[in-house]
């Protein structure tokens, strides 16, 4: 059977123009007008500034924007690099837009960049999103760096936080990756990420669970099939993550589908990796991490308080065949308490979300469900971090985060058990 | 001796000397040194006489002008550019005698003749400069700058920044501070003085009615200093120029001046005033970037210089060169580019001087045959007046180890044959030792090798150096840059009235293809011209080429 | 006289043996036949149960959240009820063949009422069970949905949708069998039509308020959902 042929001829002709480069940057689009030309900026500069020498080009896959958005792309340049930068570029800078097949989605764009990369024999291959407010010309360095010139295949982003922003990755994404795969890797589900030409090529070639990771997952996918792999991973840091709008961001329930979701399928996946994997490591860090301590994000700890208690009144019959009938006691327990006494403990959540990922994988409940009944859950625990951690500084917060990590690697035991157990 | 036609229309098919006051836009001029060239009475160096006996090599290479490296009596610290003697022959190369010889026998090959007008400073061992310290009053103090201390002039830049330390020496004979832009031992004349600028009208005057047909001012930028300033392009340098350049016209219209500025093409053009200046300018940021685009395999920096040099008036050229007796000057580049230019070309630091780079052509080119031919044919088909450096032709070597540029200006090297048939001297007598290296070496790299056989880089560059001469859309005609996708090719268009040449080159060590959009000369038919084959017809599609790796093609556009 | 009822008593015993010599084989025939089919069911479901097993039939279903909704509803796995079906499918069939080899005319009148009407019989059991299987997706879907929004009721929003379901499916399976045809169409069409009105009286008069709130809510520019958002996009 033939290979499906995906890359329209007009974007092959246009990679055809550019030949064989060193680097290349994926800027996936979809209605980004406003944000876009501030992001190709700061990448062209970034590679003028960063790497002059090298052959680079900025691909745009867009899902279809009536906007405008591949126009700005096209005309987003820097007028006089001498404004910016001690000369003018080297080379000839590449910028090729073109849309991709398909519907609207990050793995499709992926696709499409690793084929780029592929086909132009790329040793790097970073990826940036197109509504950042607050990239510089020093993400590109960071990035592409260790994949261009240090050897690492995969290089995952350190954002500076506000206190109690990315919830969901502290409390969930990291400390289960971490005790899983055995990488302390700070974002997993980082959009900013950079590969190296064989790491791209790798997931060229292995399309296979393309369809199960919507959205975000997408990334997490990446990430974990990198460590899964035995490539070298590592990370850096770029700074604050600021986006232009809160419009695109993605609700909670739809996040938690989206990278709770992935997260539980690449357990599937990668499973003859993970209940065998014994080490944890500490993975090599790039870049100047500052203390500065940000301001807190608001939440609404009291709703989130309410919404738990409720929700798992309601969902009890729900919550029966996921969680074993320990669990679902002690949270049932701990859902009755004061709200100001309401304490969700590292070992209890970290029990609950092991649970989770085993029912998922036995698939004790329509899959979409069990995600669903994870959010109010989930609530409960952001709830009661914000009233533990309130008032503390950046580096206890840090310190409370540790002891939930060690207290996931701890329960791995507990994980794999439920994981190879029979269904009930 | 071979007589020349006095025909209106020489064999060369360029017109006879005398009928075209614009000759030199059509000049392919071949800069070497008369004592680098061929030694006839034995004593190791280079002279007049011999260089009368290559004459024929000259004319049979297709060059239409010769440009003489400085031959007047001199100390010699500076390669002859530290003149002792401004209406002179340095002995060692004969007497006025044999170069009007030389002189008279080059035209009748129609091969013209552009001497070196170093007017900027003399040696310290001229006469004039060994008066003009001799005491505070003597007559000729004013001709050359002096100060009590060094303060004056502050911040100038130093161009031999490897050999001096400062634009001030201090003369213990004249007690007194000079001024001199170069090696101290060139002091620079005070162009502020009438007398100084009279007197260099008299020394041009005298080889103007010699016979010869142009002078190439070395060093112009800095003829005049003020206070407060670069001392580099004043206005009242241009001033001293279009002075020279109004008593040439009058006497002598048929000579040109040549410019020999290192600057940047905007203030490069003032030297072409408006028309009233020089006649030529060479175009010193173009060469590295020429360069640079092969390393590249990118069009970008070529075409950045390209489109930003300025129109220059209707009577005036641009000259344009790869390599010369100098150093690869990195002057006008930035940093960046600088740095990427030694890394690429010049990882042994013992290639670098004075912000350059002390290599010839084919070393620079590892020794490709392909980049060789890439590089010569842009030479030939990008606007101006082409130098080739004599060596050049036979892809001659170098030796980065002889002190200064001296590694670049080696002997001629016509066989394999007793010092390369050079000189018949013993070979310890030369005045710089022959290349002998198995790559570059006289035994392997000479003249008479290459002019056995179709298929050398000599007669490869003759048959160029033909096909550039059979249209003058080259030497005459406008640019027109075409910019298809693939960046590693570099196009352009050459007009002039209805003669068009499409030239397509390509920068990369790869085959490429590329397609060119050319609705505008839809209809036409592509003659390749060295071939002489035509190629398919233009339609309205973009139409596709492909290029070996550093190939390039000329066409002649055909409506036919 | 006596002569004649002996001869009356002889006649009838003579017609009774005869019947009887007529309908005993019958009878024996049909429960051979009955027999015979119960032990071919058997076989044919043991067979049946053990390949389906080998074939790991069940896993096809598991993913799916089949052999969940099965054992909640306290019905067997899959395979044990495919094989089941398959055991009584076959029974019944020679029940049916044993009951014809009777030889009664009314009761063959009945078995090929009963056998033209097994078939919508069937369907209407298969509406039944996945209207089952429908309406307990869907109240879980319900019920999760009004939880994560926050909505008020969650369980009665669950409850009515599993109900409403029900309903239908219910309804369904009588029309597809013709019991009480029109009667079964239009009580579900009065119920449904109250049930909807009602809803609407109570949310429009009742809980104005609560609707002016989430018309609000829906198409006002800024405010309390983009507080939500601005919660909400903090968490990745």
């Amino acid at each position: 059977m033939a290979e499906e042929r995906f890359l329209s001829d007009e974007f092959v002709s246009q990679l055809t123009a550019v030949g064989e480069v060193d680097i290349v940057v994926g800027l996936p689009t979809f209605n980004n007008r406003d944000t876009v030309q501030r992001v190709v900026n700061a990448i062209l500069v970034g590679l003028v500034k960063y790497f002059p020498r090298q052959r680079s080009v900025l691909i745009n896959p867009d899902a279809g924007s009536k906007d405008g958005t591949t126009e700005a792309v096209q005309a987003a340049s820097i007028p006089d690099f001498r404004a910016v930068l001690a000369s003018s570029p080297l080379r000839t800078m590449h910028v090729v837009s073109a849309r991709y097949p398909g519907v609207q989605g990050e793995s499709e764009a992926l696709r499409m960049l690793f084929a780029a990369a592929d086909l132009l024999g790329a040793k790097a291959c970073a990826f940036v999103s197109p509504d950042l407010e607050s990239i510089t010309p020093e993400w590109i360095d960071a990035l592409v760096q260790p994949a261009l010139k240090d050897g690492f295949d995969f290089v995952g982003p350190i954002y500076q936080r506000r206190r109690f922003d990315g919830l969901l990755v502290k409390n969930l994404l990291h400390p289960l990756i971490r005790a899983a795969y055995g990488y302390q890797i700070e974002e997993p589900v980082g959009r900013e990420v950079a590969l190296s030409g064989r790491l791209a090529s790798y997931f060229l070639s292995d399309q296979s669970h393309r369809e199960d990771f919507p959205g975000l997952g997408a990334f997490e996918w990446m990430t974990t099939a990198a460590m899964a792999g035995g490539y070298r991973v590592c990370q850096a840091f770029l700074g604050p993550r600021v986006t232009a709008s809160k419009r695109s961001a993605l609700d909670l329930n739809t996040a938690i589908k989206e990278v709770a979701g992935s997260l539980f399928r690449c357990l599937e996946i990668h499973q003859s990796y993970w209940l065998s994997r014994q080490k944890c490591e500490q993975v090599p860090t790039f870049g100047f991490q500052p203390v500065l301590d940000l301001d807190p994000v608001r939440i609404d700890r009291k709703r989130m308080f309410q919404m738990f208690s409720s929700g798992v009144d309601d969902l009890r019959p729900v919550l029966e065949q996921i969680l074993s009938p320990g669990t679902l006691e002690a949270i049932t327990a701990i859902a009755k308490l004061e709200e100001r006494q309401f304490r969700f403990p590292d070992d209890l959540w970290a029990k609950t979300v092991c649970e989770f990922a085993a029912s998922y994988h036995h698939s004790a409940i329509n899959r979409d469900h069990l995600l669903q009944a994870l959010t109010p859950v989930y609530r409960g625990r952001v709830s009661s971090f914000i009233l533990e951690n309130g008032r503390a500084g950046s580096e206890d917060v840090e310190l409370k985060l540790e002891s939930l990590r060690q207290e996931y690697e701890r329960l791995k035991p507990y994980l794999i058990e439920n994981w190879n157990r029979k269904v009930r | 001796m071979r007589t020349t036609s006095s025909s209106p229309d020489s064999p060369s098919g360029m017109p006879a000397p005398g009928a075209d006051p614009l000759w030199y836009k059509d000049a392919v001029i071949y800069e070497l040194h008369a004592r680098a060239f061929h030694d006839s009475n034995g004593d190791g160096i280079g002279d007049f006489p011999g260089l009368l006996q290559k004459l024929d090599y000259v004319q049979d290479l297709g060059v239409t002008t010769i440009w003489l490296l400085p031959f007047y009596p001199s100390p010699l610290k500076d390669d002859g550019y530290d003149i002792s003697d401004y209406t002179g022959i340095n002995p060692a190369y004969g007497t006025l005698e044999n170069f009007r010889e030389f002189l008279e026998q080059a035209h009748r090959r129609n091969l013209r003749v552009i001497t070196e007008l170093v007017i900027n400073h003399t040696s310290d061992q001229h006469p004039w400069f060994q008066e003009a310290r001799s005491s505070p009053d003597n007559p000729r103090r004013d001709w050359y700058v002096w100060s009590n201390t060094d303060d004056r002039y502050r911040g100038v830049r130093i161009i031999f920044k490897d050999s001096e330390l400062s634009n001030w020496t201090w003369d213990p004979i004249s007690k007194a501070y000079y001024w001199h832009r170069f090696f101290s031992h060139q002091p620079d004349l005070n162009f502020d003085n009438p007398a100084v600028v009279e007197e260099i009208w008299k020394v041009m005057q005298f080889w103007a009615d010699m016979g010869v047909d142009g002078f190439r001012v070395d060093a112009v930028p800095y003829l005049v200093e003020r206070e407060g300033t670069s001392c580099e392009n004043l206005p009242e340098t241009h001033d001293v120029v279009k002075f020279l350049r109004r008593r040439l016209n009058e006497k002598y219209p048929m000579i040109f001046l040549l410019a020999e500025a290192n600057q940047w093409p905007a203030d490069v053009r003032h030297y072409f005033g408006d028309g009233d200046e020089f006649q030529m300018a060479f175009h010193f940021p173009l060469m590295p970037r020429m360069f640079m685009g092969v390393k590249l395999e990118d069009r970008k920096p070529i075409m950045d210089i390209l489109q930003q040099t300025p129109d220059i008036p209707e009577t005036c050229q641009w000259g344009i060169f790869l390599r010369n007796h100098d150093e690869l000057t990195l002057e006008m580049v930035s940093d960046v580019e600088r740095d990427y230019m030694y890394d690429m070309y010049a990882l042994d630091a013992g290639a670098r001087l004075n912000l350059g780079i002390r290599r010839r052509l084919a070393p620079l080119m590892d020794g490709d045959r392909r980049r060789l031919e890439l590089m010569n044919g842009m030479l030939m088909s990008l606007p101006g007046s082409p130098v080739l450096y004599y060596g050049d032709e036979i892809g001659m070597g170098d030796n980065i180890f002889l002190g200064d540029r001296n590694g670049v200006r080696t002997p001629m090297q016509w066989s394999g044959g007793w010092n390369a048939g050079f000189s018949a001297a013993d070979p310890e007598r030369l005045y710089l030792p022959l290349l002998s290296n198995p790559v570059y070496g006289y035994q392997t790299v000479n003249v008479e090798a290459q002019r056995r056989t179709d298929h050398s880089l000599w007669s490869w560059m003759k048959k160029l150096i033909q096909v550039r001469k059979s249209t003058r859309a080259f030497s005459r005609g406008g640019i027109e840059f075409l910019q298809p996708r693939n960046h590693r090719v570099f196009a352009y268009i050459r007009t002039l009235g209805n003669d068009r040449v499409l030239v397509v080159n390509n920068l990369s060590r790869s085959a490429q293809p590329v397609e060119l959009d050319l609705r505008a000369f839809e209809g036409y038919i592509p003659v390749e011209m060295f071939g002489g084959n035509p190629f398919p017809r233009i339609g309205r599609l973009p139409y596709l080429m492909t290029l070996p790796p550093y190939g390039f093609y000329w066409f002649r556009m055909r409506r036919l | 006289m006596r002569e004649l009822v002996i001869s009356n008593l002889r006649g009838a015993l003579t017609a009774v043996t005869g019947i009887l010599a007529e309908a005993v084989p019958r009878v024996l025939a049909m429960i051979i036949i009955i027999v015979a089919g119960w032990v071919i069911a058997w076989i044919a479901e043991f067979i049946l149960r053990r390949l389906l097993v080998l074939a790991r039939f069940n896993r096809l279903f598991e993913s799916k959240g089949v052999t969940r909704a099965l054992s909640v509803a306290a019905l067997p796995s899959p395979s044990e009820m495919i094989s089941r079906i398959v055991f009584w499918c076959i029974w019944v069939a020679f029940i049916l063949v044993g009951i014809n080899a009777l030889g009664v005319v009314a009761l063959q009148r009945e078995v090929s009422d009963f056998v033209s009407l097994l078939p919508q019989f069937i369907v209407a059991l298969l509406v039944i069970f996945f209207g089952f299987l429908a309406a307990n997706f869907f109240s879980r879907a319900a019920l999760l949905a009004a939880v994560n929004a926050n909505s008020p009721s969650p369980r009665l929003v669950s409850g009515f949708v599993r109900f409403l379901i029900l309903l239908l499916a219910v309804t369904m399976a009588l029309e597809r069998v013709g019991l009480g045809r029109g009667v079964v169409l239009v009580a579900f069409a009065v119920s449904f039509g109250a049930i909807m009105m009602g809803l609407a009286i109570a949310f429009g008069l009742g809980g104005r308020h609560v609707a002016r709130r989430i018309l609000e809510r829906r198409f006002a520019a800024g405010g309390e959902r983009k507080e939500e958002k601005d919660e909400e996009a903090s968490h990745l």
